[in-house]
């Protein structure tokens, strides 16, 4: 027998009581205003900063407002003026150094401030690797929990995606709060 | 009758101030869990909910194993089956050599903590490093983790600057990190300013990120719809860990199954509420296909989880996610910390997850629970902790590990408790003769006189007021 | 009704006036109150100590003296739920006197649905809430759990007349006693108790009270050892306190 098969079959022999998959019908916590319980979560448990486009605000000039001192910007969002773009980069170290990323969330969640960043480019690093991240998220985007959200996230073909809440944190040492630990040290979420 | 687990928590409490830090850090932990928990309406409904998602997968084990191996291998991942420790350090090391793999980063994992992966890896010449900066912090003093969820809080930042010091991190990364926080180099240093020290560990790891060769996970979560592993982080290095190096290996018990996305979403609201007191961690990664032009493997790793399954007492441990919150609300956690503890695991759940890998080895640890059931009512699905705590060690005696003074003390309550003449007679002794009854003889020991004064025993027992009166005036 | 009082070793043997306490307060409530004379011990200090085992003849004994009584009631929530959780699991069946086996909180607040009592205690109070009282009998609702706040020995001690009512921090945590685990953890027991004991005295309580005279008895050890300014009362004592 393979070990695939021992374990698979010990697993079988040593089942007494089988129990079934529950319908989780229970009720699930509701905003009434998704978008501003979205807000709040994000700018304070989550660390990170909003700003709510409004009609005509380019894009470029909100990122370039929120992060003045980034010298190396990288995306493949069409209409973002980038200096690196992680489709063309040779490798994933070539994005080392970038100061901010820009990235399209496609879910958000009010009650914890995810936001789901399925893997739409080649090289996923970027999402990581910069100083700060640009997440760009559509209002009517944003549902009140996480049953909601996993309704709507798609896998894309990259078989890639993450729910992120706000920039990398730790508190290993003596429990002290800090910002940027591996990844990112700021993420700004603009609300289009 | 000191067991292992008390003679290092009596050295251990003798650290006032130490103990009062350990315990005033991991309430502070279990009290943003309460804030957490009394958030959400539906809480309750949610452990509920959890239980038997779990309960229903462990029990259905082999089918949803074979689902997500198969959908797993669609998606173009290499998927290895190991029964045991051996086994699986041997996997791992098969899938490195094959790609000449010298360097490896890792993210936290206690299952390769479980198996001993680092050390057969560095015997075998593989530098492996930790990514999760307290993992780091513990590799580089060459320490085990205290807590599975905060491995180094017992570790203090004057510690952390000498440690980074001693390996010249300070030397190599501190003025890059000051610079990122526009502040003083110096100044920083001789502060061992926390954010200071996690900047030049971010720096020092970034470097190793870049240079690697391998990235390896563990994983919170299998979905056996889709194939995929989910990996949950707040310091990203996960993430970092497996979007650089060529080549991604995930090992994951075979009990982390889930079925599906609205099982995961019951548990992404539970686990991070539950362990650390956040609405949720800053990561939750799905990982389901290689990226283009590298190679992933999942290894599905039994090291005896598939025997427990069968042991009626405690095959409940299975639905365990590591959240660690029972080790926070453990009263005798908090007051004796994870090395008074043989088994890497510490606290309720490491009691009885220490007993099924070694009793000989571990049966030590079974003292250190008072029976408060507190740990039932966090687990956030339901583990029956305290219940199998106390079923060890009605096992003890069989195991031959009982203590001989607790089987002398017990057989004389048995004598005495099983012949009602006996017992009141022996009351009727107590007062009198100023002995004590040995019922509660533990009580007149010199270990509970270290900290207590004997209680004082009453001139005339319950019994015989009754008999003196009571039961006259009952019948009136 | 009639009740069959249950008192415990320790209290029979070191705190009978709780005893007494019980047995008066559910006389003046009109029901009538037997002891049966031939009852030892709940069999809890040696499942604890892992010798389980060696009270089944005990809890067959415990069963036969009491089947015949409406209810079985004990002044110690500890002991209670032992008998009433373990005994059917030590005798492998159900037990007719455990499943009517109730502390005498559970009684009072339950069962007689007590509104009014003559008792003053004109002091201030600190409440411990016990783990077995609170996480096995529900006597009060756990700080762990998201459930509506509930506490039955406050709503008890609210009918005093004069009483001050607080609560420690962590309200509900554990003392440290846990019967043979004083005795083999002692360090850590002791260091529990002590802590628990500064949240008590921190209130401003003048004595501390709780349905169980074992957490007592190990809090007022502690206190008398470090000599700290605080008296320990049962329950029943201040709710008999008229009587």
């Amino acid at each position: 027998m393979t070990t695939e098969e021992i374990i698979l079959s010990n697993l079988r022999g040593n089942v007494r009581e089988t129990y079934d998959m529950p319908t989780l019908s229970f009720g699930k916590l509701q905003y009434p205003d998704p978008v501003g319980a979205f807000i709040t979560a994000a700018s304070t448990v989550a660390g990170a900063s909003v700003i709510e486009a409004r009609e005509g605000d380019d894009i470029n000039e909100l990122i370039r407002k929120a992060y003045p001192e980034a010298k190396i910007i990288a995306s493949n969002l069409p209409g973002v003026k980038a200096d690196r773009n992680p489709d063309e980069v040779s490798s994933p170290q070539e994005l080392d150094g970038t100061d901010v990323s820009v990235v399209a969330g496609t879910v958000g969640c009010a009650e914890n401030a995810c936001v789901w960043i399925p893997q739409t480019m080649r090289q996923r690093a970027v999402c990581f690797i910069c100083e700060y991240l640009v997440i760009i998220l559509h209002r009517k985007d944003i549902v009140s929990n996480m049953h909601e959200a996993y309704m709507r996230i798609e896998m894309p073909e990259m078989g890639f995606g993450t729910f992120i809440s706000g920039p990398s944190k730790t508190a290993d040492i003596e429990q002290a709060l800090v910002y940027g630990a591996q990844s990112f040290c700021g993420v700004t979420i603009i609300l289009v | 009758m000191s067991t292992q687990h008390a003679k290092k928590a009596n050295e251990f409490v003798k650290l006032t101030d130490v103990v009062d830090r350990h315990d005033a850090t991991f309430w502070a932990v279990r009290s943003k869990r309460d804030r957490m928990a009394h958030e959400v309406p539906e809480w309750e409904d949610l452990r509920a909910a959890a239980d038997m998602i779990k309960k229903h997968t462990v029990t259905h084990l082999a089918d949803y194993l074979g689902r997500f191996a198969e959908n797993a291998r669609r998606n173009g991942v290499q998927v290895h089956w190991a029964k045991d420790a051996a086994e699986y350090n041997a996997i791992v090391l098969d899938i490195l050599r094959k790609h000449d793999v010298k360097k490896v980063v890792k993210s936290k994992s206690m299952l390769t903590e479980e198996c001993g992966l680092n050390d057969s890896l560095m015997a075998n010449g593989i530098d492996v490093v930790e990514t999760d900066l307290g993992e780091r912090i513990l590799q580089l003093l060459g320490v085990p983790p205290s807590h599975i969820v905060m491995p180094a809080i017992h570790i203090t930042r004057e510690q952390v600057l000498e440690c980074f010091r001693g390996h010249g991190i300070i030397e190599k990364n501190g003025r890059q990190a000051a610079d990122s926080m526009g502040g003083d180099l110096k100044t920083l240093e001789a502060e061992a300013d926390p954010t200071f020290l996690t900047r030049c560990a971010r720096y020092h790891l970034r470097d190793n990120f870049m240079t690697a060769d391998c990235g390896m996970t563990g994983a919170n979560f299998g979905i056996a719809d889709t194939g995929e592993v989910v990996v949950c982080t707040n310091e990203g290095n996960a993430d970092m860990s497996t979007s650089i190096p060529p080549l991604h290996v995930v090992s994951m018990g075979i009990e982390k199954l889930i079925p599906d996305y609205k099982s995961m979403a019951v548990f992404q609201r539970l686990l991070a509420r539950n362990g650390t007191g956040q609405p949720t961690t800053v990561y939750t990664s799905h990982f389901r296909k290689p990226r283009p032009g590298t190679e992933m493997h999942i290894i599905l790793v039994d090291n005896g989880r598939s025997d427990i399954l069968g042991n009626a007492d405690h095959w409940q441990t299975l639905k365990c996610m590591r959240c660690g919150a029972c080790m926070n609300t453990c009263p005798v956690y908090r007051r004796s910390g994870g090395y008074s503890y043989s088994y890497f695991i510490p606290g309720p759940i490491g009691i009885n997850l220490g007993m099924l890998r070694d009793s000989d080895s571990h049966y030590g640890n079974c003292s250190a629970c008072s029976l408060c059931c507190s740990c039932d009512n966090v687990c956030p699905v339901k583990v029956d902790l305290s219940t199998q705590i106390y079923k060890w060690r009605q096992q003890l005696d069989s195991m031959h590990h009982a203590d001989p003074m607790k089987k002398t003390i017990s057989e004389g309550m048995k004598v005495l408790f099983d012949h009602p003449g006996l017992y009141t007679s022996a009351l009727r002794m107590a007062p009198v003769a100023n002995v004590v009854p040995s019922w509660l003889a533990g009580l007149a020991m010199k270990p509970w006189c270290e900290g207590h004064d004997m209680p004082v025993f009453a001139k005339k027992s319950f019994h015989q007021l009754w008999k003196n009166g009571l039961k006259e005036d009952s019948q009136k | 009704m009639k009740v069959g009082l249950f008192i415990p070793c320790y209290v029979d043997a070191l705190y009978p006036e709780v005893g007494v306490s019980a047995y008066k307060l559910l006389r003046s409530l009109g029901i009538e109150v037997d002891y049966p004379e031939k009852q030892t011990c709940c069999g809890q200090p040696m499942g604890n100590a892992g010798f389980q085992g060696k009270s089944e003849h005990l809890v067959k004994s415990f069963d036969e003296l009491f089947s015949g009584y409406d209810y079985v009631v004990a002044p110690s929530a500890s002991c209670t739920a032992y008998v009433r959780f373990f005994h059917p699991r030590i005798a492998g069946h159900e037990c007719e006197a455990a499943g009517k086996t109730v502390d005498l909180v559970e009684f009072l607040h339950d069962i007689v649905q007590v509104k009014s009592l003559p008792a003053k205690f004109p002091h201030k109070v600190s409440l411990h809430n016990s783990c077995h009282g609170v996480r096995e009998l529900g006597l009060s609702s756990p700080t762990e759990r998201n459930i509506p706040a509930f506490n039955k020995i406050k709503d008890l001690l609210k009918l005093v007349e004069g009483i001050t009512v607080v609560e420690p921090e962590r309200p509900d945590e554990c003392c440290g006693f846990g019967g043979m685990f004083s005795v083999e953890e002692t360090g850590v027991s002791a260091k529990m108790g002590l802590d628990k004991l500064k949240r008590h005295i921190a209130t401003g309580a003048e004595y501390v009270t709780g349905p169980d005279s074992s957490c007592l008895m190990h809090m007022q050890g502690i206190a008398a050892k470090q000599q700290l300014p605080v008296k320990f009362i049962h329950v029943a004592q201040i709710l008999s306190s008229g009587l």
